[in-house]
């Protein structure tokens, strides 16, 4: 799971050599960093040290900034949530002069606390508030004019939703995950199908597949102890007889 | 400013040219300088003059041991001679600081050229430590900023741009010191630049000429070409891969077999990865310690300084990872080692320092802990609770009180983060509106607030990844109770909505789920695998919750395993003791008594007597 974040297998060449290289730092690459994450809007790819190797660049070059990639970037973000890849993104925003010469106003301003607010409520696995919140009015700007140009962003958060899910129960109700999805009916039924789970129709519950992390087990952890251990003790007689 | 400098450069060269010296290496520009700008030679002559007799005053004043001190450290740097210079660095300069300068500068460079016959490296390294004092002891004033950043440069430039790589030769502890330096006078100048309140109208002038001076991109420039030139990554891949010392001066090549260059090559690494950690890039700071091994048997732990800064760091980057337990076992580390060091280093000019980072880490410690509770190491666990106790009880509750102690903790323990850019210093529009008071109805636009510390959006970020943790203290507590109960029951106990409840058990659950370094598979400090990492665990099943608790056993081979070795220990130290003379009869009866008691002594006394 790490390898994959550190280098996702869609990162081609050009792009590795750009995140692990000094190239990074050229502000003349920007517009093939920009253009990788525009691609990976469009082709549900997600590669956040690409990300993060833009969110440099601003920092160091104020010049560069455009806040619509910075909102993107968050947009993808979210998505890995509970990664810490949305704060890490924050923490790479310094505040920029007032004199950043826009055409029109930053629309950032305005909504970094709602993409802020949408992070919480995910990270804390608030699934229900989040949709709530994604579908009301305050966020249509969010959703007209970024979220709906991020392919799959939909079913991007619904992932983040079962994979909590999946750690936590051993059976659900359909309810319960219709509120986390926010499906239901016969979109929450193809979407479980999807997924392979099991279904009881009449009870309306669902099984999650069994995987490490919901079978639960008690242990008592034993001491064990390894030859090296006891090496200088043994040593130490040896050495006497 | 700068120009005021040129013309005071310029001078100087004019002497050196009557005095028929050397300098022209590194001053050759400036020397040119100083033939093209004829008209204004009367004018610099006369300068010329008083600074030499203000300097010759100065000179005066110097003490003699001082001067007898210059002369031998000079000599030592010029012979290459490792012990003498490093006599002279770690004892000779702090003990005339402590007698002579630890409320005043050292002489200036100037001023002890002469004693130096002007060698122009050797008075680039006094300046490096002149400039270092100024700044630890003093108030460095814009000038010093200014000048310190110019040295430096110019040390580098003579490092990294001379032909070939430079003869000299200067202990780890220096050179780890003239980089940490570098880093931290860069953190400094970027703080005190960003406080545009504070700057007086001479400042606001010369900051807006003030150029690339301590810029971002001039100090990763430094790192990145030091590197680069000691081909460091290549060297230490080559070390792991158990190649052939010749082998390895292959290729390495000609800098980086010097050890002066491998050396300064692998601090700068350190150094990239502070830097990138002032600068809220936490990534990419574990990302340029790729190569690197973080273990103790390495041959560049041996400046005690650099090991226990590098722990540091990349702790503090677990931590922001929210990676809790990786930050954990680094603190641990790093901790014990200063624990066992003690015993060596109290007398270095570097303990203050080094004890001062491993109280911050004893902080960090206790946050991680509280946050991801833990038993790697009980022994660190009771000292962090020794100094920290009040703070870490309140972070193990819930409630505002953990909140404000983790607040506190993380203000106290964290970096000193800076803003990458300068205040708008060049437009001077610009500054005025941030100089003028807000008015009230501008600042609900927030686009003229006052810019946000970067330590405070760390924190902030920091705190609401706490704040999201903090029912589970409460949830844990009630599930250790339990094998098995109902959702609703329990959410009864907390007098919490049912749903709610469930999804901040779901929170609990995920982050008990972490990303965890493997030991002995080494990929990198980003690399890691997903492991479970509370003792405590549990899964729903519909409405009904079962917990499941995984119990240490006490370890008692480990117990019984040091104390075997401790009691071999005294038993060989006793062997080994001579044995003890036979002693006088007469004594014995006294210490009898003695042992009775205080009161008795009056009595027993009296009863000899």
């Amino acid at each position: 799971m790490a390898a994959s974040w550190i280098t996702p297998p869609t990162r081609t060449e050009l792009i590795e050599n750009l995140v692990s290289g000094v190239d990074r730092y050229n502000p003349s690459n920007v517009s093939i960093l920009e253009d990788y994450l525009y691609h990976q809007i469009r082709s549900e790819e997600y590669d956040c040290l690409a990300n993060l190797a833009i969110l440099k660049l601003y920092q160091f070059n104020p010049d560069l900034y455009n806040p619509d990639v910075v909102v993107n970037i968050l947009i993808k973000a979210l998505t890995s949530t509970p990664s810490p890849d949305f704060n890490l993104c924050i923490s790479l925003l310094d505040e920029r002069p007032t004199n950043a010469r826009l055409d029109e106003p930053d629309p950032l301003p305005f909504l970094l606390p709602s993409l802020k607010n949408l992070h919480n409520l995910l990270y804390r696995c608030r699934f229900p508030a989040f949709w709530a919140c994604y579908r009301s009015d305050e966020l249509e700007n969010l959703r007209d004019n970024y979220t709906v140009e991020c392919a799959g962003f939909e079913n991007a958060i619904r992932d983040v939703a079962i994979r909590a899910v999946k750690a936590t129960f051993g059976r659900i109700t359909s309810e319960r995950l219709g509120s986390y999805l926010d499906l239901n009916g016969d979109e929450l039924e193809s979407y479980i199908q999807g997924l392979g789970w099991a279904a009881d129709t009449a009870t309306g519950v669902i099984t999650v597949p069994p995987n490490p992390d919901n079978q639960i087990e008690a242990t008592i952890v034993q001491e064990n102890i390894k030859l090296p251990q006891i090496a200088k003790v043994i040593a130490h007689s040896c050495l006497k007889a | 400013m700068s120009q005021n400098r040129m013309a005071l450069w310029n001078a100087e060269d004019m002497e050196e040219d009557v005095d028929l010296s050397l300098a022209l290496g590194s001053y050759g520009q400036n020397f040119d300088d100083a033939h093209l700008s004829q008209p204004q030679i009367d004018e610099s002559a006369f300068l010329a003059m008083q600074q030499h007799m203000a300097q010759q005053a100065a000179f005066a004043q110097i003490p003699d041991v001082v001067k007898g001190f210059i002369v031998h450290f000079h000599q030592a740097v010029l012979d290459n001679n490792l012990a003498e210079i490093t006599v002279a660095y770690e004892s000779g300069w702090n003990k005339y600081t402590e007698k002579f300068y630890s409320r005043s500068e050292w002489p200036e460079a100037e001023v002890i050229a002469p004693l130096v016959n002007d060698d122009p490296i050797f008075l680039i390294l006094y300046r490096e430590l002149y400039y270092r004092h100024v700044y630890s002891r003093l108030q460095p004033d814009i000038d010093d900023r200014f000048h310190s950043y110019e040295n430096s440069c110019e040390l580098f430039n003579y490092l990294l741009n001379s032909e070939g790589p430079v003869p000299l030769e200067l202990p780890e502890q220096w050179l780890w010191d003239i980089i940490d330096e570098f880093i931290y006078q860069y953190q400094v100048f970027c703080t005190w630049r960003s406080r545009v309140k504070t700057k007086t109208d001479d400042e606001l002038i010369t900051l807006a000429e003030g150029g690339p001076a301590w810029s971002s991109y001039s100090v990763l420039n430094v790192l990145y070409s030091l590197i680069q030139k000691s081909k460091i990554n290549d060297y230490i891949i080559a070390q792991q891969q158990g190649k052939s010392p010749e082998e390895i001066a292959e290729i390495v090549g000609e800098y980086g077999q010097r050890p002066l260059y491998r050396m300064l090559g692998y601090f700068s690494i350190i150094g990239l990865l502070r830097v990138h950690v002032l600068l809220g890039d936490f990534t990419l700071a574990l990302k340029v310690m790729d190569n690197v091994e973080l273990n103790q048997k390495s041959p560049f732990t041996r400046v005690t300084a650099c090991h226990v800064t590098t722990y540091y760091y990349v702790g503090f980057c677990y931590m922001m990872l929210r990676r809790y337990t990786d930050a954990i076992r680094t603190f641990v580390t790093i901790l014990n080692f200063i624990m066992r060091m003690r015993q060596y280093h109290t007398r270095s000019y570097q303990y203050d320092q080094i004890s001062k980072t491993a109280d911050r880490m004893y902080a960090l410690f206790g946050m991680c802990n509280a946050i991801s509770p833990n038993r790697l190491d009980d022994n660190i666990a009771n000292i962090a609770k020794e100094r920290y106790g009040e703070q870490i009880s309140k972070m193990a509750r819930a409630g505002p009180e953990a909140l404000a102690a983790f607040e506190e903790l993380f203000l106290y323990a964290c970096p000193k983060f800076i803003t990458a850019n300068s205040p708008p210093y060049e437009d001077p529009a610009a500054i005025s509106m941030i100089l003028s008071p807000t008015s009230p109805t501008e600042s609900p636009t927030k686009s003229t607030a006052p810019q946000v510390e970067p330590t405070h959006r760390h924190l902030t970020l920091f705190l609401a990844d706490v704040t999201a943790q903090a029912p589970a203290p409460t949830l844990r507590s009630f599930l250790k109770m339990y094998t098995s109960l109902g959702a609703k029951k329990l959410a009864n106990f907390l007098d919490a909505d049912e749903e709610e409840m469930v999804q901040e058990l779901m929170m609990m659950k995920q982050s008990s789920r972490q990303l965890n370094r493997v030991p002995g598979n080494e990929k990198g400090l980003l690399d890691g695998l997903v492991i479970p990492t509370s003792d405590l665990d549990f899964v729903i099943d519909q409405n009904m919750v079962h917990v499941a608790e995984s119990t240490v056993g006490r370890r008692y081979a480990s117990w019984f395993i040091k104390n075997t070795e401790r009691a071999q220990r005294i038993h060989d130290e006793l062997r080994s003791l001579p044995l003890p003379a036979p002693q006088p009869h007469q004594p014995v009866p006294e210490q009898n008594k003695r042992v009775g008691g205080v009161p008795k002594v009056a009595w027993g006394s009296v009863k000899v007597a």
